[in-house]
């Protein structure tokens, strides 16, 4: 470390900071019930047509006190750690403030639009953070005041910091050497597939959008893209393009899956696993597995939830990996001072955040109050990555992601690479599972 | 320069192939194809902590494995850094 102050004005050092605070007051909440800690999440809604989620469902949320008081919750803890953040790298609190303040209404916004009913069945905050966003930059265009709190990566690894408390590695074991094989045996072939595919065969120069866009078909889709795109350090316009191809794919995978899987004979805890190795959004995993019954649901989510455990190893991995082959410059080999310069924190704090939850929380405290702690995190990590996304938007014209389509190339590759993972995956699951080697496991 | 006849082809398949992904899955949502009507969510929860009471998908003991934890994790390491020394294998040749 060139200085010893990186380690509170550096931006990654700060993200595992604030995440640290957040996880620790999330903790403190839960384990000691002595306050609510809870984020805003927005009720489904929709135009009358469920029982459930109608108008007067979002009237009757407006209307509650407690509605309120969590909005203001949610804006004074990501305002003051984001404004500290800022103060701390050299930023004008004078001027971010009132940004961060436009930028939170942007991302309520969002929020509200994804909690309509269909929306919120199938696209989520991604797609309409990044909208709204590129609505407002491509038509009235940003106003000056707003832009201080255009801070997309500050976002996007202080969301990941979080998100690295529900990260368990107990599910590694969830389905056994089943499960491990399905999961993990396919998921770095497929990314070294389409690391070959993209950067050999299609010559793409750009390396941080094919391995953000590998990693989302192969991990888990808009949080493998989010956590490898921040480790290798790839434009906004990469993020936006993995993450808006991985969901809509998403929507059609969650739906034909399961019929192909039906048409075919297959039995259920074979389609259930194939689904939970190659849909990638983890709801449309369960979804999808539900339509073949109780046990495809389980073997699907099983195999998923190991997918999940990944997200932090491949991009510690393609964090490495960058620093040492991609970013060099010359022959000369990168000693580990550089690498340690080079290397996103960010990342650091993330596995810490994990092990703690993992080895720490979980054996003192139990499966159940980990997971009510995860609640409550889940909606600060959503918040951030809103933020972060809503940014991007803003951040970003029409014509670059016309350009990052690289004439077609970006598509592709996603289509080659996707139908590459459901045949490995499948040949996996055929022979683990099909019992013609093995025995088939029951799942209780 | 003039584009090659390949090239424009390409294009106009790319093309042809957006929109009708597009379409498609413009359709699923506007008929809400592939939904539990049990379940408070769908392809929007990105991420396993996203869905409302998420533990009940994974009961403890859904399988019991009959080889220890360690075994699993000394695998799965294993697998990863075989795995990674491949990917800087592919990466250095041809180059």
């Amino acid at each position: 470390m060139k200085s010893f102050s990186d380690f509170w004005k550096k931006e990654d050092w700060q993200a595992v900071w604030l995440g640290g605070i957040v996880i620790l007051i999330a903790c403190i909440a839960v384990l000691t019930k002595a306050f609510d800690f809870s984020a805003l999440k927005f009720s489904t809604w929709g135009f009358g047509e469920s029982d459930t989620a109608t108008l007067a469902a979002l009237g009757k949320q407006f209307a509650a006190g407690a509605f309120w008081v969590k909005t203001l919750v949610t804006v004074a803890v990501t305002g003051v750690l984001f404004t500290l953040g800022v103060k701390l790298q050299g930023g004008s609190v004078k001027e971010y403030v009132p940004a961060f303040l436009g930028l939170f209404a942007l991302a309520f916004i969002v929020r509200l639009v994804s909690a309509e009913f269909t929306l919120n069945r199938y696209l989520e905050w991604a797609f309409w953070a990044l909208i709204i966003g590129l609505l407002i930059s491509n038509t009235v265009g940003v106003p000056k005041w707003l832009k201080p709190a255009i801070k997309t990566e500050f976002y996007i690894k202080t969301g990941l910091v979080i998100m690295g408390f529900s990260v368990l590695f107990s599910n590694i074991a969830k389905f056994g050497l089943y499960g491990l094989g399905i999961a993990w045996i396919v998921t770095p072939v497929v990314i070294i597939f389409m690391w070959w595919l993209g950067t050999k065969v299609f010559k793409m120069d750009n390396k941080p959008l094919v391995i953000t866009l590998a990693a989302a078909t192969s991990v888990c889709g808009t949080s493998a893209a989010i956590a490898t795109g921040a480790a290798s350090n790839c434009k906004k316009t990469d993020l936006t393009m993995a993450v808006s191809i991985s969901i809509i794919f998403t929507v059609l995978m969650m739906v034909f899956e399961p019929m192909i899987v039906k048409a075919t004979g297959m039995s259920p805890i074979m389609g259930g696993s194939l689904i939970g190795g190659t849909v990638d959004s983890t709801g449309a995993v369960a979804v999808a597995g539900s339509t073949l019954g109780g046990e495809a649901e389980k073997a699907a989510v099983l195999v998923k939830m190991i997918q999940n455990i990944l997200i932090g190893f491949i991009a510690f991995f393609v964090a490495v990996f960058f620093a040492t082959r991609v970013d060099k410059t010359g022959e000369k080999k990168v000693g580990a001072s550089e690498i340690w310069t080079r290397f996103p924190k960010f990342i650091i704090g993330f596995f810490v955040a994990s092990l703690i939850a993992s080895f720490i929380i979980q054996p003192l405290a139990g499966a159940d109050q980990v997971s009510a702690i995860n609640k409550v995190l889940d909606q600060y990590k959503n918040w951030a990555f809103v933020l972060a996304f809503t940014s991007i938007g803003l951040d970003t014209n029409f014509k670059e992601i016309a350009k990052q389509m690289q004439g077609g190339k970006v598509l592709w590759l996603y289509l080659i690479g996707q139908i590459f993972n459901i045949a490995l995956t499948f040949f996996a699951v055929w022979f683990l599972l099909s019992g013609a080697i093995f025995p088939i496991p029951t799942l209780n | 320069m003039a584009k090659s006849k390949k090239e424009i082809i390409f294009r106009v398949v790319t093309i042809l192939t957006v929109v009708a992904i597009l379409i498609c899955a413009g359709y699923i949502m506007a008929h809400r194809m592939g939904l539990n009507p049990d379940y408070d969510f769908g392809a929007g929860a990105y991420y396993y902590a996203d869905i409302p009471q998420f533990e009940r998908f994974t009961p403890t003991e859904a399988y019991k494995s009959s080889i220890p934890y360690w075994v699993h994790v000394v695998l799965f390491l294993a697998w990863g850094w075989l795995m990674y020394r491949l990917w800087c294998w592919i990466d250095k040749s041809g180059k």
